[in-house]
């Protein structure tokens, strides 16, 4: 009897180490779980993004064409060219005949790898650059501030154009030409941070110890550093998007026939007045999805920024 | 002197500093990106004379000089602006990037000029409302905004105006401008039609200007409604608004001389990087959806004829643009801000 008690004993002692664990962790996830329980506009977010990703995942399964969506032309596709909307093709056909829906469907998937591929490795270099800026200063410094300054300036869209010339259309230049630009961003918002962190007197505690330069940088300033650079990151998701979807919009990025939103409406801009309808379905499935990451962005960024938090009323 | 000239001087040379390495890395995607150098500077040639055009493309890059000395006289070719001849247009990459600038400027100069004021006085308006109905509205319709993707909205807003019959497309009626003797001088046909005294053209060129113009702004719009909400929140608890509504100075007068005052330096700021921010929304917008010309006219024949010297020509002439901008703001953001100088 009596071990059977203790066990109890343990278990609640162990539930209640873990809420208060839950409770004083810092960091991302901490924060994750914050704006969850204080804000709709986090709920909303997250269910959107939820969404596309579910749409992404089961692609194949959700698309009722899954060759067309590929990019392959049916069969019988002269006697289905542009036709609109109907129970058949939910959101018509385009120019070859093919289900705009299926393509829509499959063009989540596409979307979420260009995301992913982007953000995380901007991220990586963005964060590792800024740090090491910020921990070495002196020459270092100086040109890693430089770089970041070089590659804020150039837009995208025309490394795109350079790219598209040298190593022709693919998922590779788009990704490439937006990481180019993409991580000066992490670079400078990391360098931001970490450089009041370097200054902290755990750095300087680590340093007497004589803990190696890359290990305080790892274990100390990253880790401090990171939670404002990861939400500006998921923040950046819907740009990202965007910026990528106006790339291959123009041509610049994926090969045409890819199941990718931009491509997708760069087809049907020529029947724009004939067949909208090619055009316009991707087109709300980018705003969607970039308005889905954004409010999630927007209500971490409440959570890291206490001033954008704070209640104020007016005196008049 | 307000702002110390060492501040602007510092600032100024800086810039340069990332021009000349933006022209260095320029330079360096030509040269160790795969394939051969000169074949690309001669936009891919084939038939006859194709041997002929590699060689004359490789005599221009000076490709058999080493490498720093290449460098060094691409840097100055750039800068004296004489980067060879376009192959879409035949023409020098320069002349032709300056005549389709003054395009591009128009459309963004346009929209900010009609957006800024409007996305400012929402978000202000949004502040004095908050916790209203209002208030939500104007913060959600913000973040839509600025996640609208413009080549989509642009793609309806030219639907609808099909099929309300007021199709607009391109820059000018080429025929009208013939028939009243139209003359471009500057390249800003707003300007130009102004200063010949010509109203027609003047309200055919407004207009046809006018809906890409919206449609740019709507990342700016979104922005600034947000931006600005968030600073008026700042800046309206500062303890100098309750001084001054102690002192019963106007509503007004507190809301736009004192507390709006404060928010002026960062929107100046965010709007610099916005602006070439938008300049990418204008040239996805302006030639694949309205047809008119401008830079995104020629990002779009670079690509056809794999201009690689357009190409170029294009980043290098958009990084300036952007450099540009930035330096603007952040000085202007000096000469209004004490506390930039420091």
């Amino acid at each position: 009897m009596t071990s059977t008690s203790n066990d109890k004993l343990d278990i609640s002692a162990a539930v209640k180490n873990a809420k208060r664990a839950l409770q004083i962790r810092t960091g991302f996830v901490a924060l994750i779980f914050k704006a969850w329980s204080k804000s709709n506009r986090f709920k909303i977010g997250l269910l959107i993004s939820s969404f596309i990703i579910l749409i992404g995942v089961l692609a194949p399964l959700i698309a009722p064409y899954p060759r067309d969506g590929l990019g392959y032309v049916p069969e019988d596709a002269l006697q289905k060219i542009r036709l609109p909307p109907s129970q058949d093709h939910l959101f018509g056909t385009d120019t070859r005949g093919r289900d705009i829906f299926s393509r829509v469907v499959f063009g989540a998937r596409s979307a979420l790898i260009q995301i992913f591929l982007v953000v995380s490795s901007s991220l990586l270099i963005g964060l590792f650059m800024g740090v090491i800026a910020a921990y070495y200063k002196g020459l270092v410094e100086t040109v890693i501030n430089y770089l970041i300054e070089l590659f804020m300036s150039i837009p995208a869209i025309v490394i795109a154009l350079a790219l598209r010339l040298i190593l022709g259309s693919g998922l590779f230049t788009v990704v490439l030409a937006l990481i180019i630009t993409w991580w000066s961003w992490y670079g400078r918002v990391t360098y931001i941070y970490s450089r009041s962190i370097v200054e902290m007197d755990y750095v300087l505690l680590a340093k007497l110890s004589g803990v190696s330069g890359l290990k305080i940088i790892f274990r100390h300033v990253v880790r401090n550093a990171s939670p404002p650079v990861l939400v500006q990151a998921v923040t950046d998701l819907g740009s990202v998007l965007l910026e990528a979807s106006a790339i291959n919009f123009l041509g610049l990025g994926l090969p045409p026939d890819s199941p990718e939103w931009g491509v997708i409406m760069q087809e049907g801009i020529q029947y724009l007045s004939i067949s909208p309808w090619i055009s316009v379905f991707p087109g709300i499935f980018i705003l969607i999805t970039a308005l889905g990451f954004s409010l999630i962005g927007d209500s971490l960024r409440e959570e890291v920024d206490p001033k954008l938090r704070r209640r104020w009323r007016l005196w008049f | 002197m307000p702002v110390s000239l060492n501040y602007i001087v510092k600032r100024l040379f800086w810039s340069i500093l990332v021009l000349v390495g933006v022209v260095v890395f320029s330079y360096l995607v030509i040269i160790f990106s795969p394939g051969d150098p000169a074949t690309k500077w001669a936009g891919n040639p084939r038939g006859v004379n194709a041997t002929l055009a590699i060689e004359a493309a490789r005599r221009e890059l000076g490709l058999d000089k080493p490498l720093h000395i290449q460098v060094f006289d691409f840097i100055i070719k750039v800068f004296t602006g004489n980067l060879g001849t376009s192959i879409a247009y035949k023409q020098p990459v320069f002349t032709i990037l300056y005549s389709n600038l003054a395009a591009t400027l128009e459309l963004l100069f346009c929209s900010y000029v009609i957006i800024l004021p409007i996305g400012i006085f929402l978000g202000v308006y949004s502040a004095l409302h908050r916790d209203e109905l209002i208030d939500d509205l104007l913060q959600t319709f913000g973040t839509v905004m600025a996640n609208t993707p413009a080549f989509w909205l642009a793609a309806i807003v030219f639907l609808l105006l099909v099929s309300s019959g007021h199709p607009v497309y391109g820059r000018i009626d080429t025929r009208l401008a013939l028939e009243t003797g139209f003359q471009p001088i500057t390249g800003f046909y707003l300007l130009d039609s102004l200063l010949q005294g010509n109203i027609i053209i003047f309200i055919d060129v407004l207009i046809k200007l006018i809906p890409p113009a919206l449609i740019v702004g709507v990342y700016p719009l979104g922005l600034s409604i947000r931006l600005s909400r968030a600073l008026m929140a700042e800046s309206l608890t500062e303890d100098f608004v309750r001084a001054a509504v102690a002192w019963g100075v106007r509503k007004r007068r507190i809301i736009w001389r004192y507390a709006f005052r404060a928010s002026i330096p960062p929107l100046v700021q965010v709007s610099g990087l916005a602006f070439a921010y938008s300049l990418i929304d204008a040239m996805v917008v302006e030639y694949a959806v309205f047809g008119r010309e401008g830079l995104g006219r020629l990002l779009v024949d670079a690509l056809n004829y794999s201009d690689f010297k357009l190409a170029i020509g294009l980043l290098i002439v958009v990084t300036v643009f952007y450099l540009v901008i930035n330096t603007l703001a952040d000085v202007i953001q000096a000469l209004i801000d004490p506390r930039v100088r420091l």
